[in-house]
């Protein structure tokens, strides 16, 4: 039960308007009161404290007046006991230990009668068993005053009324109780006012939370078991697409990874899921959950509307028909889908009827999450090649040993079976859809099979296969952990694009938590901490300072220089475009960002911005046609530059955006001699000293660059750049043992530098250390300082 | 040198130099293999260059293989291979996401790996 809640987001992660998916509200309702249920009583086991959690008399030793005084506490009193089904619950509930409560669960889905108790009650049923009722041999005042509260809140969705917060006593609750009150609540909120606005929900949420002292989101976006953090955002984000309520998904997540360290890995979970429900289990839940709908949709008596579920299909076709594969196009499934989003069909009891009725709501929601999971993968047009492939892997690379081990797809296609599931839902839905299509017309008129079909077909299948492989172990340890270490890196890959789309696009990007915020004077403290070499604290300090003064192009131009000397790029272009908005002739900004366009080998805009710094220098700006700056050539620009240093030989300025400017058309030779004769000039600028081993590095004259780069450390023995340049050269020559000391130290200085993350994931790949590849992937810096010591 | 330019062709560039380097020669002793490489400036498939990266003689042209038949042939986009090539992306899940194409022997596509080419410094 608890792994079907989990997997289908049913009963824990209701979608707003569409309470039957909610199986229960009752259920949901006394979950929030006492906090335990058959499906999280797993959970809550595993959590210190939580099991124990409620608060006890001693806490609240003057119980009596203020709990009177609180809102809601009128409706403290006993249940209704008049109501044989209700009681029949109840009884279900307090007779429950943590493994009965399942079965009571189930006893409960089965009672035809139930579903009557709450017909008038819509959306929340007003009058509820008070926690005396459930345990009348444990009088606890706390909660008492607890549960009147969680009443009020109740309440105020019958009225509409916005939700105050209010102090209440001192309830003594623990971490446990206070995460499981605010996943609850957020999840019941949105049963309750599944009518309401998302904002009126989350106004009502944190109104409730911040009277019992909850805070709403520090604990659920908080440090999460690292590895599957990703996992976990990522599931957030496409239970998103389904539901405007993400919250409802962030208690699952929360839930999850408190389950998460007990279970240790995902065989375990594998494993546990097997033990309790057999391979079918989840299978057969599901259909349950189908049956269970069915009767849900006939409590609601059918008097919501099917929007919704035209909506989803609606947004299904739409997908679907952006594939432009004819065959698909043509298809009965996407004729089927497109029906239905018109309204013209609709799905009810099972059947497929010309629209007039509404069960589908529910039904949709979760089969368009399968259709929007096969939607994913529809995108990565690798699925043909992906079969042939497996077909090419098995005969050229029958021994899979000697294969490099990051392609562990190919490994993992080698049990048969397995390799045939995945490659039919990796035929995305041109195939599936087909398919399934083609039975869903077939079937039209038919019954109860309809819904065995499907959940046979494609749940069952596949979660006995993957049971099998996992509890044979015949894909073998490494190999699974390497599936999900490249599915992580997958995700986080992909969050990490979204967050470089934003930079390259020129936005930048602000810390969180700023600790120089409301400094008095960010500015001088931020220059004094570049001063020192303390980067990353400089950039906190100017940060602040442009946060303070938008405009300070001074600010900018500095904050951009400092993440430049701390290898990030991308910030830097941003926040020098930023400085150059504010000061569109400051030579400085001018240069700085053709060398960081030049890093990004962006040619077309670093000839752009060098060409900016001649046309505006006082004494060069002469040589610069204005008519010139739409049609930019490299040849042109190059050769004004050389007439500027013809005309002052002694301006290291004209020779260093000389020497960048042969890297860009990859002159190396004459860069390198315009660096020398500009450090003649400049001994002691490490910047130049960098840019002359830059480009000795990628002239491949790595030996040289290594020397240049330590004289810019001897200079700045902070300057991150070049510490990783110095990784680099080595990597480049092949001393991949030297390269990683290289690249954890400036890793050290700059845990945000993530080229140096990804240089020193190759490098450590390199040398075949698995075991420190994973650190890297975990960012356990000190592992790695500890293991490769500079 | 045209604007229009593709940013990989300086790390092809970059690469012609390095395969002449001692660690450049490592690598052709390890791999051995003739991979070609088409990039695209937007879409794949479209205007794309080819660049015949040969690890067997250690060299790095521009255009078709005159020498038969590379072992794998791979397709990008401009900005996805130096993704690649710089590890910002693993060849996997460039494969998976349709990022990277391959044809030829998977044997050979395997060994494409981000260490064959150099990393760019920064100045």
């Amino acid at each position: 039960m608890s792994m079907r809640e989990l997997v289908t987001g049913g009963a824990a992660c209701a979608v707003p308007g569409s309470s039957s998916s909610s199986s229960n509200p009752l259920g949901a309702f006394a979950n929030a009161l006492i906090g335990s249920s058959s499906k999280t009583q797993g959970v809550l086991k595993e959590i210190p404290n939580a099991a124990a959690a409620s608060p006890h008399a001693q806490f609240y030793p003057h119980a009596d007046d203020p709990v009177a005084a609180l809102p809601g506490s009128e409706l403290d009193r006993p249940f209704l006991q008049s109501n044989p089904q209700g009681s029949e619950f109840i009884r279900g509930f307090r007779t429950a230990d943590a493994n009965g409560l399942a079965d009571a669960w189930e006893e409960i889905q089965r009672q035809p009668h139930f579903d009557r108790v709450y017909e008038g009650a819509t959306p929340a049923p007003p009058i509820q068993p008070s926690l005396d009722g459930i345990r009348p041999f444990d009088p606890r005042p706390p909660q008492r005053v607890l549960s009147s509260f969680l009443h009020s809140f109740v309440d105020s969705s019958r009225s509409g009324i916005p939700l105050h917060p209010t102090p209440l006593p001192l309830l003594g609750l623990s971490q446990g109780d206070k995460q499981c009150i605010r996943d609850r609540s957020s999840i019941m909120a949105r049963h309750i006012f599944a009518d309401k606005s998302e904002e009126f929900i989350n106004a009502q949420v944190n109104a409730l939370l911040s009277s019992l002292e909850i805070e709403n989101d520090i604990h659920a976006r908080g440090p999460m078991p690292g590895r599957f953090r990703e996992l976990e955002d990522y599931w957030n984000e496409s239970q998103g697409v389904l539901k405007p309520g993400a919250h409802a998904a962030d208690g699952w997540v929360t839930e999850f990874s408190q389950n998460r360290p007990h279970h240790g890995d995902l065989e375990a979970w594998a494993h546990s899921f097997e033990q309790k429900h057999g391979a079918g289990g989840w299978a057969s839940e599901f259909e349950q959950e189908q049956a269970q709908l069915t009767s849900v949709d006939q409590m609601r008596g059918g008097n919501i509307e099917s929007l919704a579920a035209i909506q989803q299909t609606r947004m299904l076709a739409h997908t679907l028909s952006q594939n432009s594969d004819p065959k698909f196009q043509n298809s009965k499934f996407l004729q089927f889908v497109s029906k239905m989003s018109r309204g013209e069909l609709i799905i009810d009891d099972n059947q497929v009827k010309p629209a007039s009725e509404n069960w589908a709501t529910e039904y949709q929601q979760q089969y368009n999450g399968g259709a929007s999971w096969a939607d994913e993968f529809v995108h990565d047009e690798a699925s043909r090649d992906l079969v042939e492939a497996k077909e090419a892997y098995r005969l050229i690379c029958p021994d899979n040993q000697i294969c490099y081990s990051g392609w562990w797809f190919f490994d993992f296609f080698q049990p048969d079976q397995w390799a045939e599931e995945f490659a039919t839902v990796f035929r995305g839905p041109d195939h599936w859809a087909n398919e399934f299509g083609a039975e869903r017309l077939q079937q039209e008129s038919v019954d109860d099979q309809w819904v065995n079909e499907f959940s046979k077909l494609h749940v069952d299948d596949w979660a006995e296969e993957f049971g099998r492989q996992v509890g044979e172990g015949a894909l073998g340890d490494s190999s699974s952990d390497n599936w999900a270490n490249s599915y992580d890196e997958f995700l986080n890959e992909q969050l990490v694009a979204k967050q470089r789309s934003d930079a390259s696009r020129g936005v930048y990007v602000f810390s969180d938590m700023n600790p120089y915020v409301g400094h008095q004077n960010p500015l001088k403290e931020g220059q004094e901490l570049f001063r020192k070499g303390l980067l990353s604290e400089a950039v906190l300090a100017l940060e602040a300072e442009v946060m303070k003064n938008p405009e300070n192009a001074e600010g900018w131009r500095l904050l951009g220089i400092t993440h430049a000397e701390n290898d990030d790029d991308q910030q830097a272009i941003a926040a020098m475009m930023r400085a150059q908005e504010a000061d569109p002739t400051n030579l400085e900004v001018l240069l700085a960002l053709g060398v960081s366009h030049t890093n990004e080998l962006e040619q077309t805009a670093a000839l752009k911005y060098l060409y900016g710094w001649l046309r505006h220098h006082p004494k060069y700006g002469t040589l610069a046609p204005p008519e010139l700056a739409n049609s930019l050539y490299y040849a042109d620009v190059a050769r004004l530059f050389n007439e500027a240093a013809q005309m002052s030989p002694e301006d290291a300025d004209v020779h260093i955006v000389l020497g960048v400017l042969y890297n860009l058309s990859r002159e190396y030779d004459k860069a390198i001699a315009s660096f020398k004769t500009a450090l003649k000039l400049k001994p002691n600028d490490y910047s130049l000293w960098n840019k002359l081993g830059a480009t000795q590095a990628n002239s491949v004259q790595s030996a040289d660059a290594i020397l240049a780069y330590q004289q810019a450390l001897d200079l700045k023995p902070n300057y991150v750049r070049a510490w990783a340049n110095m990784g680099i050269s080595y990597a480049n020559q092949g001393m991949y043992e030297e390269s990683i000391r290289y690249y954890v130290r400036a890793l050290a200085m700059n845990p945000k530098a993530d080229n140096a993350w990804q240089y020193l994931r190759i490098s450590l790949s390199c040398v075949s250390r698995n075991d420190m590849v994973e650190a890297c992937d975990s960012r356990n810096l000190e592992l790695l300082q500890k293991e490769f010591p500079l | 040198m045209a604007n229009t330019e593709l940013k990989s062709d300086n790390l092809f560039e970059m690469m012609k130099a390095h395969l002449a380097s001692d660690a450049g020669k490592e690598l052709t002793k390890k791999i051995g293999l003739v991979y070609q490489i088409n990039i695209a400036p937007k879409k794949i498939g479209f205007d794309e260059v080819s660049y015949i990266v040969d690890l067997k003689k250690g060299e790095v042209t521009k255009g078709k293989y005159e020498g038969g038949k590379p072992d794998a042939i791979f397709s990008f986009k401009d900005d996805d291979f130096m993704k690649v090539a710089t590890g910002k992306m693993n060849p996997q899940i460039a494969f998976m996401r349709g990022a990277m194409k391959i044809k030829g022997s998977l044997s050979a596509a395997q060994k494409f790996t981000p260490d064959i080419f150099p990393k760019p410094a920064k100045m």
